[in-house]
């Protein structure tokens, strides 16, 4: 199908677009016979086209018409020319004149005029760094004394622990009672298991078969925290 | 030095070699400059499962626990010296930790959401992600924005 419409458009559109006779100048590059990325045949690679035969009358008038095409255009852009430079010598803009007193006076009135934006600028920029100074100065004294308060709770919280530590190191089993800590752990088993219900009775032991009584039996606490 | 516990299962022994190898574990620690905290006797009870340690099988064991302080650098040792004893069926070595303090929130987390602190921080951050809406009674009468 394709090749169908390929050959109906290149009957009908092509020789309008190739001739350039129709009014809009429009050549089909889509159905054409082949591929645009085909290189060109081998037969007609080195085919030179024969360059179109001019009249000596028609190359005289073609030159005369570009003589003066050209010549019109250089008087133009001389006109336009001459006129820039015509309306910088006239207009006053950039050609005052001035005396040495009068630039020495535009100077010093210059001078004047950034000496004082400088200083109201350094005025401005005084006070903010005063500020950004005592700022810092506040920032720093905060963070130093969070860092001593830190410090303190840190040396309070490391002198409880040694207490406690001093306070449980008498429990500690050394060489000599190691024999008795040994005899009374054997003799007293440890179960750490334990069940809480609902009301918080806490249950202790390992079996699950206990029924929780109504007076509060021995291995039967109410959960404190 | 941090402190640590030792949990050992240990094979079905008479009390008295029972305690020659208790008191051979421990004094291994002491040798070593730790300190023990506490000796626990967890009783004896058949283990979860068949255990078949130096070419004995076990069906129970007495599980002990000491707990101890020690240089960390002297653990690794340790446990060497407890893998190497045959009566020791299985050893673990745990580090304590304080436990974590956890304050009760029940009665912030039981109040309706709007109320929930959390809920009030997940809407402020959905109406900063919010697009900003034209106010219709701001004097033009006429829609001044793409619609």
């Amino acid at each position: 199908m394709l090749r169908a419409s390929c050959q109906l458009l290149t009957q009908t559109a092509l020789p309008a677009g190739k001739s350039g006779g129709s009014g809009f100048a429009l050549e089909f590059v889509r159905w054409r016979r082949k591929p645009r990325w085909l290189p060109v045949a081998k037969s007609k690679m080195f085919r030179v086209p024969e360059r179109k035969k001019q009249s000596e009358e028609e190359r005289t008038e073609l030159m005369r018409l570009h003589n003066q095409y050209k010549t019109q255009l250089r008087s133009v852009r001389q006109f336009l020319r001459e006129e820039v430079v015509r309306h910088e010598e006239t207009s006053t803009a950039d050609h005052i004149v001035l005396t040495p007193e009068q630039e020495e006076a535009e100077f010093l009135k210059c001078v004047d005029i950034n000496a004082t934006w400088n200083a109201k600028i350094a005025k401005e920029r005084d006070q903010r760094l005063a500020k950004e100074r005592e700022d810092k100065v506040a920032y720093v004294q905060e963070r130093l004394e969070a860092r001593q308060l830190r410090e303190e709770e840190r040396r309070e919280q490391a002198n409880l622990r040694v207490l406690r530590e001093i306070e449980s190191s008498k429990t500690f089993i050394t060489r000599e009672n190691l024999d008795a800590a040994i005899e009374t752990a054997l003799a007293n088993p440890v179960d750490h298991n334990f069940a809480i219900d609902l009301a918080g009775n806490l249950y202790r032991g390992r079996n699950s078969s206990q029924v929780p009584d109504s007076t509060p039996s021995s291995n039967q606490h109410a959960l404190s925290n | 030095m941090p402190s640590y516990e030792l949990a050992l299962v240990l094979r079905q022994l008479p009390r008295n070699e029972l305690m020659s190898v208790i008191k051979r574990t421990a004094e291994s620690i002491l040798d070593k400059g730790g300190i023990i905290r506490k000796l626990e006797n967890m009783g004896s009870r058949a283990l979860p499962h068949k255990v078949s340690e130096d070419g004995l099988v076990h069906r129970e064991g007495t599980h002990f626990t000491i707990a101890f302080d020690t240089a960390p650098t002297k653990i690794a040792d340790l446990k060497e010296e407890f893998g190497r004893d045959i009566d020791i069926i299985r050893r673990y070595i745990f580090k304590l930790e304080e436990p974590e303090q956890q304050p009760c929130t029940l009665h912030e987390e039981m109040l309706p959401p709007a109320y929930r602190k959390d809920v009030q921080q997940l809407i402020e951050a959905a109406k900063k992600n919010q697009k900003k809406k034209y106010n219709y009674n701001s004097g033009l009468d006429y829609y001044p924005f793409q619609k």
